[in-house]
């Protein structure tokens, strides 16, 4: 299954707004996608609750997994929404980050 | 509950003080207002910081689902924290959010990610609907800090 094992680049980890963030562009993409640390249990990635139970601070390691037509553009996608700072960001440059590719 | 307190994630992070379990608020803004004023209260933040909370509301919605907000500042903010805490405030009548009803606010006071951890706790009480009715529901404050203290488990990280 296409995936992507990054690192959380948001200040603040994956939580507050970077994870909802994060969470609204996992939503909007054509296939499903889940998310885990380590060789923990992969949860949606479009559930908020799943994705702050994950706890994952900056520089935690994350994977993304998705399968299907889309998978590896929805991948690319969140996972450099991952890797960015979303803390430092302004909204605007974020808020179509899902939708757009 | 063998552990030390100060072991357990949520430790010193929520104060029983800081636990107001018959809030009424008429809008989000209000309820918002009540739990930066509680966070003022208990000495975890300057009165700036209400503002910062409800700037970052209007940025992204904090409802997390199951009829709970986790309001908190913005990042810009941090100067306005004394230390990092948590408030807990109930809604017996519901806040309208935005279309969704929040019953629980969990407001969040942070400098740092100490919180995440509480937050990922949070998160998991939340995912289970036991649980997740009992903080709804609670009316007592042990009830809340027994939910939201859990034994720590010890961290795969």
């Amino acid at each position: 299954m296409p995936s992507r094992t990054v690192v959380v680049g948001s200040a603040s980890g994956l939580h507050a707004r970077p994870a909802a963030l994060f969470v609204s562009a996992a939503a909007a993409q054509p296939v499903r996608v889940t998310i885990r640390t380590g060789d923990g249990p992969a949860v949606p990635a479009g559930s908020i609750l799943s994705v702050l139970a994950l706890g994952a601070k900056r520089g935690t390691e994350v994977t993304l997994e998705a399968d299907g037509e889309g998978a590896e553009a929805a991948l690319d996608v969140l996972a450099d929404l991952l890797v960015r700072d979303l803390d430092q960001e302004p909204a605007s440059s974020t808020e179509t980050a899902g939708t757009g590719a | 509950m063998a552990e030390p307190a100060s072991t357990r994630p949520g430790a010193g992070l929520l104060d029983r003080d800081a636990i107001r379990l018959s809030e009424r608020a008429a809008t989000t803004d209000e309820a918002i207002r009540r739990c930066g004023e509680t966070l003022v209260e208990v000495g975890a933040v300057t009165p700036a910081y209400v503002e910062a909370m409800l700037a970052r509301e209007q940025t992204i919605s904090t409802y997390v689902g199951e009829g709970v907000a986790i309001p908190h500042g913005t990042l810009t903010a941090k100067e306005c924290v004394r230390r990092d805490a948590l408030a807990v405030l109930r809604f017996p009548d519901g806040v309208d959010w935005n279309g969704n009803r929040v019953l629980v606010c969990v407001a969040i006071a942070a400098r740092g990610d100490g919180h995440v951890e509480i937050l990922s706790e949070l998160a998991q009480i939340l995912l289970d609907p036991e649980r997740a009715r009992a903080l709804r529901e609670a009316t007592e404050p042990d009830e809340v800090l027994a939910l939201l203290s859990p034994v720590r488990k010890e961290s795969t990280a």
